[in-house]
């Protein structure tokens, strides 16, 4: 720990004994009054909250003119951030500049000067703390939304008590993924049933989704169709026991980006024996493209050639591919993210077509307009903790309220 | 001094030179197997100013300068360029390999004659100072990895540089720094072996001895102050068979003394858990 | 996928021109002619029958080496250890050769597959070191390589050494085994055309086979495949053992029907240069090949160069890690285009 604290503080001497260092860095802590942990303790094996303890005291050591925080009190308890603030509080008065990123609402009404509020990448209000309150804020947050409140896309219904009587394809009991410091989760689906799990990025909706998926190990259990998922993780277990994933990073995860279209669409079960039935591929990748609407030059040029939309319509085709049988399970992580209405449109009928034919979807979303436009069962996560069900009527500013972690 | 022992640390001072060199470079993230090449052009250019000057130091000063410029063709390709460094090492030693090979004949002509250069003088305790000099290297980079900035800075371009990024600094320029080291490290061994070891050039004559430093680097689990004893066990076992050969005994040639730290740095990976103490970013291209 | 592609074919325009250039360079330090050299070069590798059996007889082993580390890199894998892969193999056909004596067509078969199989057994540490202990292939394949020399070192002073010899070699194959050659008063033997069947199976392997088609997934982006379903760890572990077999492979024809024998040292670097071979080609098996009989070609073009003009053969090694190098600089990726 000390040395990566020599490392992070410029101020720091250039040659200094090991002897030397320790006393120095347990200084350093007190006068922040931020627990670092033992100085000789190898980093790798503190905790999350340790780490970010000493990256903190390591910016702060600096003493700069501007020190920018991200999201910076996401691991600390609460004393720990009062005193944080304390100490940002007085640097501020001192006339040096702080600008602190964060959506946690408290924080702001209750350190800054000055908000400047962004959705979506563009500026939605800049003013003084005491010019406004944290209602107003909340509801800006989310405001756009209801500018854009569509008719519903038809039929789009949450579960009725009849569903809620089949046996559960997805079961999931006192989850707590690997890394993190959330408290045990549990939630299931039934045949039919979507549920969305709506927090702000950072907050777990898609780590959780991603340990269903099989591509993050978890403690607790996870059952997709009564078979039990691998704690470590094991995407193929998944997809043996039916599953389905559209991950977030459609270019690094969803498609091979550099294989063509067909072959994308082929994988992980080629038509063929050996050889790869070229034939029937082409057909497959006819019909795909058909009925799922997607663009493109050629069924041979590289995925990456397609737009943001056609990439997502590819990869929800090759996931909802029945050939080896109906995906019983679904989990689709931000699936409109970075679309065009229209694109974010047929991927949402795509999804609610699923839905009817009896898979289950689980779907991890920041956006609560995507999460209400879907249907089904809605459960905000702050902080790892789900909020427990609620409907997908539920008006926007009291989601953006739960969102940003302020009880409703 | 004994000549066994003499023998011995001859043996093991270019070893231990270029493994540390090496060793520098890979807790910096990057990995050069193309030392091997940098100690052969370290060895010729050692050999042919040794030849033009008749100075022993002139070869030494000529040795360090070519391994720099290795260094730094390195540094150009594997580093800024984010080539994959393995393949720019297999590209170089095939360059070092020819280049050095062409050079010699053209030097020496095609008959078999073998050109002389002139040794190190011995200094104080039988060995010229610039060997003593190579075995202070371990605790030289021990202490400065772990006291000094620049250190920890390399430690970090090894293990997490997205770190370095955000701390504004550049991850090439301490690679860089740290590929002209090791690059002047390895030619100065092979300059070393010129000079103390065997007088003459002859085309391979590193016989494997950048690609053991990569061996030893790997034994040594990426600590310099383990290089000193593995160096040493080496260099003995070389002294050994010299004298063995001397005797009339068995003459083993080299590359058997280079398979066995490899067998045993390739044992201690397998017993290990977990990736044996490598840098976690080795090899991967700097952000 | 038969037509050659025009960016490919000015990049071969600029591979020759280096090519050309650097050459030229090296002939004027070595203070020769490059006209005289020029026709040294083309006369000893291509000028006459001879000339062109001795540049197919050298490319046998390039191709296939060149071949098994094409398999690698689509593989996402990087086998450094193809020289080491390839000494085994060698050492494999001296030692199971001289045994050898039944049907001369049952027997070679034996014996390449003994040599493919030492190959691909020769890597089987490295995989394990990688899927069991995280160990990169890179660093566990070099310290094979130097392990093979070593091996190779003491079986020709041991266990295989033909007493009768001046110096150190192992005992010889009978005739019967040995590959005869294609054509009186020439080197080269049917292993050019199987190395060259063997090079195009694997470049079909790649784009036409399922088992294919999930090894690019896996090399091109390790995370989708992984996403996707595809256990990318074996398929990978596939890869590296197929290359090595190959490596193998060519060390028993070099053993079976070039030299009959093993000796100390033994192939010159041959592996490194069909990863050369790799590299300048694109990472496809047709580029690849391509290289592969340039770079032979380079070098017996060498030996009559050395021999005519005086310039240095070494060139034929110069010549390969500068293009290289230059490809590297300018392209930057592992993976280059599709052959």
């Amino acid at each position: 720990m000390a040395e990566n604290l020599a490392r992070l503080d410029s101020s720091a001497p250039f040659l200094e004994l090991p002897a030397a260092r320790r006393s120095r860095v347990r200084r350093l802590a007190e006068s922040f009054t931020l627990d670092l942990g033992e100085p000789d303790a190898r980093v790798a094996g503190l905790p999350v909250g340790t780490r970010q303890r000493i990256e903190i005291a390591g910016a702060l050591a600096a003493d700069p003119g501007i020190l920018i925080l991200d999201e910076p009190t996401a691991v600390l308890s609460p004393d720990e951030t009062a005193s944080l603030f304390a100490s940002l509080r007085r640097r501020a008065d001192s006339g040096k500049a702080v600008v602190l990123i964060t959506h946690r609402l408290t924080e702001v009404f209750e350190t800054a000067d000055r908000l400047t509020l962004l959705a979506r990448g563009r500026t939605v209000k800049e003013c003084r703390v005491a010019d406004t309150t944290a209602e107003e804020i909340g509801s800006l947050l989310l405001g756009s939304a209801e500018r854009h409140e569509h008719a519903s896309q038809g039929g789009l219904r949450p579960p009725t008590a009849a569903d809620r009587g089949r046996s559960a394809v997805l079961d999931a009991s006192a989850i707590v993924p690997s890394g993190t410091s959330a408290p045990p989760t549990s939630f299931s689906l039934a045949e039919g049933e979507l549920l969305v799990l709506l927090a702000i990025d950072g907050n777990g909706a898609d780590t959780l989704a991603r340990c269903v998926a099989g591509m993050h190990p978890f403690s607790g259990r996870i059952e997709v169709s009564g078979r039990s998922l691998p704690n470590s993780g094991d995407p193929r277990a998944f997809r043996a026991a039916g599953g389905r994933f559209v991950p977030a990073d459609r270019r690094a995860e969803g498609l091979v980006a550099s294989l063509s279209l067909a072959e994308n669409l082929a994988l992980p079960t080629p038509p063929g024996r050996l050889f790869l039935d070229g034939a029937a591929m082409a057909r497959l990748a006819g019909e795909r493209l058909r009925q799922h609407g997607i663009r493109a030059e050629s069924p041979s040029s590289p995925a990456a050639t397609l737009s943001g939309g056609n990439q997502q319509k590819l990869v929800l085709a090759r996931e909802l591919d029945d050939r080896l049988g109906p995906p019983r399970l679904m989990v689709a992580v931000h699936p409109t993210r970075g679309l065009d209405l229209s694109a974010a449109a047929a991927v949402r009928d795509r999804i609610e077509e699923a839905r009817r034919a009896g898979t289950a979807v689980l779907v991890a979303s920041s956006d609560p307009e995507e999460a209400r436009l879907l249907g089904g069962t809605l459960e905000v996560v702050y902080r790892g903790a789900l909020s427990g069900p609620l409907s997908p009527e539920t008006p926007l500013p009291a989601l953006g309220r739960r969102m940003a972690g302020l009880a409703s | 001094m004994s000549g066994f022992l003499e023998i011995a640390l001859l043996l093991s001072a270019p070893l231990l030179l270029a493994a540390a060199g090496e060793l520098v470079l890979e807790r910096a993230g990057s990995i050069q197997i193309g030392a091997e090449g940098n100690m052969l052009i370290g060895a010729f250019a050692a050999f042919a100013a040794g030849l033009g000057t008749g100075s022993s130091a002139a070869a030494l000063a000529a040795g360090l300068a070519g391994g720099l410029a290795g260094g730094a063709a390195f540094a150009v390709v594997a580093v800024a360029g984010r080539a994959d460094p393995i393949l720019v090492g297999t590209a170089w030693n095939l360059v070092a390999f020819g280049g050095t090979a062409f050079g010699y004949r053209l030097l020496a002509g095609a008959t078999g004659a073998v050109l002389e250069v002139p040794r190190l003088h011995a200094g104080a305790l039988g060995l010229p100072p610039a060997v003593w000099a190579v075995f202070a290297l371990p605790l030289l980079v021990h202490v400065g990895l772990r006291t000094t900035r620049p250190g920890l800075r390399l430690v970090a371009a090894g293990e997490h540089p997205e770190a370095l990024r955000a701390l504004g600094l550049s991850v090439v320029a301490v690679r860089t720094g740290a590929a002209l080291f090791s690059g002047a490290a390895a030619g100065l061994a092979g300059a070393l072996l010129v000079v103390t070891v065997s007088p003459t050039f002859v085309e391979g004559m590193t016989a494997g001895r950048g690609f053991l430093a990569l061996a030893l680097v790997v034994f040594a689990r990426w600590k310099p102050l383990r290089l000193l004893p593995a160096s040493l066990l080496i260099g003995a076992a070389g002294a050994l068979q010299v004298r063995l050969q001397a005797s009339g005994g068995t003459s083993v040639p080299y590359a058997f003394f280079v398979a066995l730290p490899a067998l045993l740095a390739l044992l201690a990976l397998a017993v290990t858990p977990g990736r044996g103490g490598a840098p976690k970013a080795l090899g991967a291209p700097a952000p | 996928m038969t037509v050659v592609s025009r960016p490919r074919v000015l990049f071969a325009a600029a591979i020759a021109a280096s090519t050309l250039v650097l050459l030229a360079v090296l002939v004027l330090v070595a203070g020769a002619s490059p006209g005289e050299a020029l026709a040294a070069l083309v006369g000893g590798s291509v000028g006459s029958g001879a000339a062109l059996g001795e540049t197919l007889t050298r490319a046998t082993s390039l191709v296939l080496c060149a071949a098994g580390a094409v398999l690698a890199l689509r593989a996402g894998v990087l086998n450094i250890g193809l020289d080491g892969q390839f000494l085994m193999g060698a050492a494999a056909a001296a030692a199971v050769g001289p045994l050898l004596d039944g049907t001369p067509n049952a027997a070679r078969l034996a014996l390449l597959l003994a040599a493919a199989a030492a190959g691909a057994v020769f890597a089987a540490p490295a995989v394990w070191l990688s899927e069991r202990r995280g160990v990169p292939p890179v660093l566990s394949t070099i310290l094979l390589n130097l392990v093979a020399a070593a091996a190779v070192t003491w079986l020709v002073r041991g266990p295989l050494q033909d007493r009768a010899a001046d110096y150190p070699q192992s005992r010889p194959l009978s005739t019967s085994v040995r590959l005869r050659p294609l054509a009186p008063g020439v080197r080269t033997t049917a292993a050019f055309p199987v190395a060259l069947l063997l090079a195009a199976g694997s470049g079909v392997f790649l784009s036409r086979t399922k088992a294919g088609l999930k090894l690019r997934a896996a090399g091109a982006s390790p995370a989708a495949a992984r996403a996707i379903g595809l256990a990318d760890a074996p398929l990978r572990a596939g890869a590296l053992l197929g290359s090595a077999a190959f490596a193998g492979l060519a060390g028993g024809l070099e053993v079976a029907a070039v030299t009959g024998r093993l000796f100390d040292p033994f192939g010159s670097g041959v592996g490194y240069l069909g990863i050369a071979a790799a590299l300048l080609g694109g990472t496809g098996a047709g580029g690849a090949t391509a290289a592969a009989l340039f770079f032979a070609a380079l070098g017996a073009g060498s030996s009559a160069l050395q021999r005519d003009t005086g310039v240095p053969a070494a060139v034929a090694m110069i010549v390969p890690g500068l293009l290289v190098l230059g490809v590297l600089l300018v392209r930057r990726r592992l993976s280059g285009d599709e052959a």
